[in-house]
């Protein structure tokens, strides 16, 4: 499951300033963060202060803020999950807090009593009646296969980045936010925005 | 059932094969992602009245500081183009007119010239649900209220005179005197 190794795709990695604190999270989470099932779970007593990124299903019952990147694979957050992140996977579903942007390959999934603040680049969206949700949603096809496209070419960039230099922890290989490419993809603003 | 005819030929004449940019005051709604899905769009949705806008712009007194309340009710930007269209739905029955211009003139800067804005205001009738509504559209455009029986409030009963001062550059385009005693009001955004 959660490995720092290298060898393991999974890894969780943090950005604290404080190593010794970092290092009694990860100590936490080995005996905490368990796989039982489809998905590995990041429990509701664990907090994440970092870049969690891996290439399994995962849902967080737990506080995770910083970025999350699961591109090839589901995340869920639970009810009783906090997420403080960029969000990126194939498919996200929301039954907790999120606060930041979610971009998903397939599809998001906001349900009942959730609470979503940040903006939604899917193909697929709902939103279940009774959930909260504040931001965008872009609903253009051309414009999300643009955003997604240049998220997945930042992701494919930052995994070359990974090989070269040996640090998957290296803050300057984050996935780019993509927004400023989307707006320059776009269609310019008619007015006086 | 309501049937709201502007709103109905707002949604419905959405221009499929044009890119909009629609901002939505009120909560999300899959029906109304699905209406608006059927064009080219990004939604914005703000949920005012979840997210504490209402009361966060009335207890805020005039000037910079509600302005700036205002402009941090809306959703953060995922890119500049200007909003095409907005969905006020009976909101500004809730605000002050104070708080009504602040949050327009905000929505003003981000909108481009000839945006719509679309409102419900509470006209025939002297009360109002304490709450505000929860209106959902059905696939022909006519409008459900899904909102919880709540009591009863005086309802301000804006006049289209302190409606038009108030709302941001946005000028009354057209109105229609609604079947439940509701005015329903499109404005356009003046160049």
């Amino acid at each position: 499951m959660f490995e720092r190794s290298k060898k393991d795709d999974n890894t969780v990695e943090s950005q604290d300033a404080n190593r010794a604190e970092t290092g009694k999270a990860f100590g936490s989470l080995r005996s905490k963060v368990t796989g039982g099932g489809d998905a590995a779970v990041i429990g509701r007593s664990i907090q994440i202060n970092g870049d969690l990124r891996g290439n399994e299903d995962l849902r967080i019952e737990g506080d995770v803020s910083g970025t999350v990147e699961l591109k090839n694979s589901a995340l869920t957050i639970g009810k009783e999950g906090k997420v403080k992140a960029d969000v990126y996977a194939k498919s996200i579903a929301v039954d907790g807090e999120t606060k930041g942007d979610l971009y998903a390959t397939e599809r998001v999934s906001v349900h009942v009593n959730a609470r979503v603040q940040g903006n939604i680049i899917s193909p697929m969206v709902s939103i279940e009646e009774g959930a909260h949700f504040k931001g965008s949603i872009e609903m253009d096809p051309a414009a999300v296969e643009k955003v997604l496209g240049k998220t997945a070419a930042s992701g494919a960039d930052k995994r070359v980045t990974e090989n070269k230099s040996g640090n998957v922890a290296d803050t300057k290989a984050a996935p780019k936010k993509p927004a400023q490419e989307a707006s320059t993809n776009l269609s310019p603003p008619a007015g006086n925005a | 059932m309501l049937h709201a005819p502007l709103f109905q030929d707002l949604v419905t004449g959405l221009d499929a094969t044009e890119r909009h940019v629609i901002l939505d005051l009120g909560a999300a709604s899959t029906a109304m992602l699905a209406l608006l899905g059927r064009s080219r769009c990004r939604v914005e949705i703000a949920d005012l009245a979840h997210f504490g806008g209402i009361i966060q712009l009335n207890s805020t007194e005039p000037g910079p500081e509600l302005a700036t309340a205002a402009k941090s009710l809306l959703p953060n930007r995922l890119s500049d183009e200007a909003i095409d269209c907005v969905f006020c739905w009976d909101l500004p029955n809730y605000l002050t007119l104070d708080s009504l211009s602040a949050l327009m003139d905000a929505i003003a800067r981000r909108a481009r010239p000839g945006a719509f804005a679309h409102a419900l205001i509470f006209y025939a009738e002297r009360d109002m649900k304490e709450y505000p509504g929860r209106f959902v559209p059905t696939p022909d455009g006519e409008l459900i209220d899904h909102s919880t029986p709540s009591p009863a409030i005086a309802a301000p009963r804006y006049s289209p005179e302190e409606l038009g001062k108030s709302m941001g550059g946005f000028v009354i385009d057209r109105a229609r005197l609604l079947s439940n005693g509701m005015q329903e009001f499109l404005f356009r955004l003046e160049s």
